[in-house]
């Protein structure tokens, strides 16, 4: 049995844990991390399962974890690329987008899907975090609609900021066109693009 | 500074009550609105229905003996 080598990674903040694990490992059979965070201790064991490594955590008094790392035999090497992730939140890029394809949330009892749908839309415009842009279609866009029981959800949403796209196509296959009550007329070009760029499409 | 208007709820002990109670007020034309039920009342993912106050007593009566209402509360702003 080769000896273990100790890496104290307490008190660091990623992605330091996961170098000091992938050098370690790289002139050690076995090695035993200690970490002081969740982001640390998952990081870390999934540097150790990437790796070919036979993984054991085990929680400590005092908050610390203790991760002992043993490599396998004819594991792969620790050449391969591994990139940690720093941050529980990832990278928003896009508008945060709302899709609203059905007038019910869920598919099964369209009766029910039509409650829950409503609950929904009036829950996002009571909450605090906003989208940027709702998109209606299909069935969707009968609640955008002046004769809608959600419309006052709606108008409070778009009067906050919100953009609200409806399909053109939508309105005029339900022949409801001059029925609209809340938003703007679009194209599939517009909704297809913003669906593409979105940092986050939401999808009751 | 706008005054937030004062809402009350009306609980119910099934959802199936509440889509009732809802067909009674639609076809009575009394407004109201299907909305879960606030936090403060119950964690459960309950919907009920939210009025104003000044027409809780048509709400009430056309309600009468038709469904069976669990509770009204006034709404927390």
């Amino acid at each position: 049995m080769s000896e273990v080598k100790i890496v104290n990674a307490t008190g660091l903040v990623c992605p330091q844990p996961v170098v000091l694990a992938k050098q370690a490992l790289e002139s050690h059979e076995q090695v035993m991390v200690i970490v002081d965070n969740d982001t640390a201790l998952e990081n870390v064991k999934r540097l150790g399962t990437k790796l070919g490594c036979d993984v054991k955590v085990e929680k400590k008094n005092d908050g610390t974890y203790e991760i002992n790392l043993a490599r396998k035999a004819g594991a792969v090497g620790t050449k391969e690329e591994f990139v940690p992730s720093c941050d529980a939140t990832p990278v928003q890029s896009g508008p945060f987008v709302i899709v609203i394809s059905a007038n019910t949330m869920g598919r099964g009892n369209d009766e029910l899907g039509y409650v829950l749908i409503r609950a929904f839309l009036h829950t996002i415009a009571v909450q605090a975090e906003k989208p940027d842009i709702m998109i209606f279609y299909n069935t969707g866009v009968k609640l955008a609609l002046k004769e809608s029981e959600v419309l006052d959800d709606l108008k409070e949403l778009a009067s906050a900021g919100v953009e609200m796209l409806v399909c053109g196509t939508c309105l005029n296959y339900f022949e409801v066109k001059e029925k609209l009550g809340v938003g703007v007329v679009s194209n599939m070009y517009d909704i297809a693009g913003i669906m593409s760029r979105a940092g986050r499409l939401l999808a009751p | 500074m706008k005054e937030q208007p004062r809402y009350f709820v009306m609980l119910f002990k099934s959802v199936s009550y509440v889509l009732k109670a809802e067909k009674i007020l639609q076809k009575e034309g009394l407004p109201h609105k299907l909305i879960p039920v606030p936090k403060h009342i119950s964690a459960d993912c309950g919907i009920c229905l939210r009025f104003e106050p000044a027409i809780q007593s048509k709400i009430k009566a056309a309600l009468l003996n038709k469904v069976e209402i669990e509770e009204i509360r006034e709404m927390a702003n």
